[in-house]
């Protein structure tokens, strides 16, 4: 995706520190992710229905999990930053998954 | 239809869908509906999509460091809440109800997709790579843009969490992802360079899914044997898609896939 439109006045640079997050550990680790989730999903299609099933919801897991262990890993290096403000964010966006987890779980709204 | 009819209009709908720069889940679910399934069935499909999208698509915005993860983790914090209410809401609506807005929204995705331009923010030559990266702490950051480094920091931001609530709502109740609100909220209305409001909403698409996806798992509502060659159909078609992406006009497939989409949403209302 390209810059395309009008122009926004020149913003200053912002003041604070750099943070270390480089995404080193994590590219290569969503590489491998991406790459294991199409290997199952192929894996299903050789496979007799039980065995199928199982490696299909090995890999539904995978995926709806992986965001989730994304921001739990933010919070881990935030904290390693001494950034409170933004652990507790983070920590408040996984309890409200959990708390909607946990409505889900109670039946509300089957 | 078959699994592998699935997975085939997976593929087309995100080869599709990443050419126009929208993603693939917001025609991928209207076709399952057109299909016959049920549009509560449709939903999960097509959020699996977008968090197997925003998985595969991480590596790539990681190393060009556009992403800027406590921007997006802020904003989460409403799009999830929104993503988790929606998912608890539709489970009481009707099929047809969901359909109509299913309609809405692939109506205002075909609007969104048509007149998208986004502002440009210009590098400061007192930058250097050093710059680049987010800010501990705060709102702000640096990413590079060819030879130079362009500054940033969050405007608006009640303004912006309001739109992305809406993004997160639409995913939990109609199984698009709302990348076509949260990018133009994010450049547009947080005056966030468009690189960086593209890739930190792909990223945090791939959270409010999963945040309805955990609802929707616990509720029984993921068909599991049809999920994973969806999900299969989506990265292989993503990938060709982008791969295809720099031979087309960007702008004619743009205003083809708006008109696509507006034909579509008809089709739903007629069928609903």
């Amino acid at each position: 995706m390209t810059d395309t439109g009008s122009t926004v006045p020149r913003q200053p640079i912002p003041g604070g520190r750099v943070s270390t997050i480089r995404g080193r550990w994590q590219a290569p680790a969503l590489t491998w992710v991406t790459r294991g989730v199409l290997a199952l999903g192929l894996l299903t299609v050789v496979l007799p229905e039980d065995a199928a099933i199982a490696v299909a919801t090995a890999a539904v897991a995978v995926v709806i999990a992986v965001p989730l262990v994304r921001v739990l890993w933010l919070v881990h290096r935030w904290r390693q930053e001494h950034d409170r403000r933004f652990v507790g964010v983070g920590l408040a966006l996984l309890g409200v998954i959990a708390a909607g987890a946990a409505l889900a779980a109670l039946g509300v709204g089957s | 239809m078959e699994v592998v009819g699935y997975a085939v209009l997976a593929l087309a709908t995100a080869a599709i869908g990443a050419l126009g720069g929208l993603g693939g889940a917001v025609l991928l679910v209207p076709a399952l509906v057109l299909t016959g399934m049920p549009a509560s069935e449709a939903a999960p499909l097509g959020l699996l999509t977008v968090a197997a999208g925003s998985i595969a698509a991480g590596p790539r915005q990681l190393r060009e460091r556009t992403v800027n993860h406590r921007l997006g983790v802020v904003t989460e914090l409403s799009a999830s809440t929104g993503a988790v209410g929606g998912a608890l809401v539709s489970g009481f609506v009707s099929d047809e109800a969901l359909t109509y807005v299913l309609a809405v929204v692939a109506f205002a995705a075909a609007v969104a997709g048509g007149r998208r331009g986004g502002l440009r923010n210009p590098p400061d030559p007192e930058c250097d790579t050093g710059d680049v990266g987010e800010r501990v702490g705060a709102l702000a950051g640096a990413y590079p843009l060819g030879d130079g480094v362009v500054p940033y920091r969050v405007d608006r931001l009640p303004s912006g969490l309001g739109f992305m609530g809406l993004a997160g709502f639409i995913a939990g109740t109609a199984g698009a992802s709302g990348g076509f609100i949260k990018t133009p909220a994010t450049s547009e209305l947080m005056h966030v360079p468009m690189k960086v409001a593209a890739s930190t909403t792909t990223f945090t698409i791939g959270i409010t899914s999963s945040a309805a996806l955990v609802v929707f798992a616990l509720q029984g509502r993921i068909d599991v044997e049809a999920s994973a060659l969806v999900i299969v159909g989506s990265l292989v078609g993503g990938q060709l898609g982008a791969n295809l992406q720099s031979a087309l006009s960007p702008t004619v497939i743009r205003r083809l896939l708006s008109a696509l989409l507006v034909v579509v949403s008809v089709v739903l209302v007629v069928r609903a």
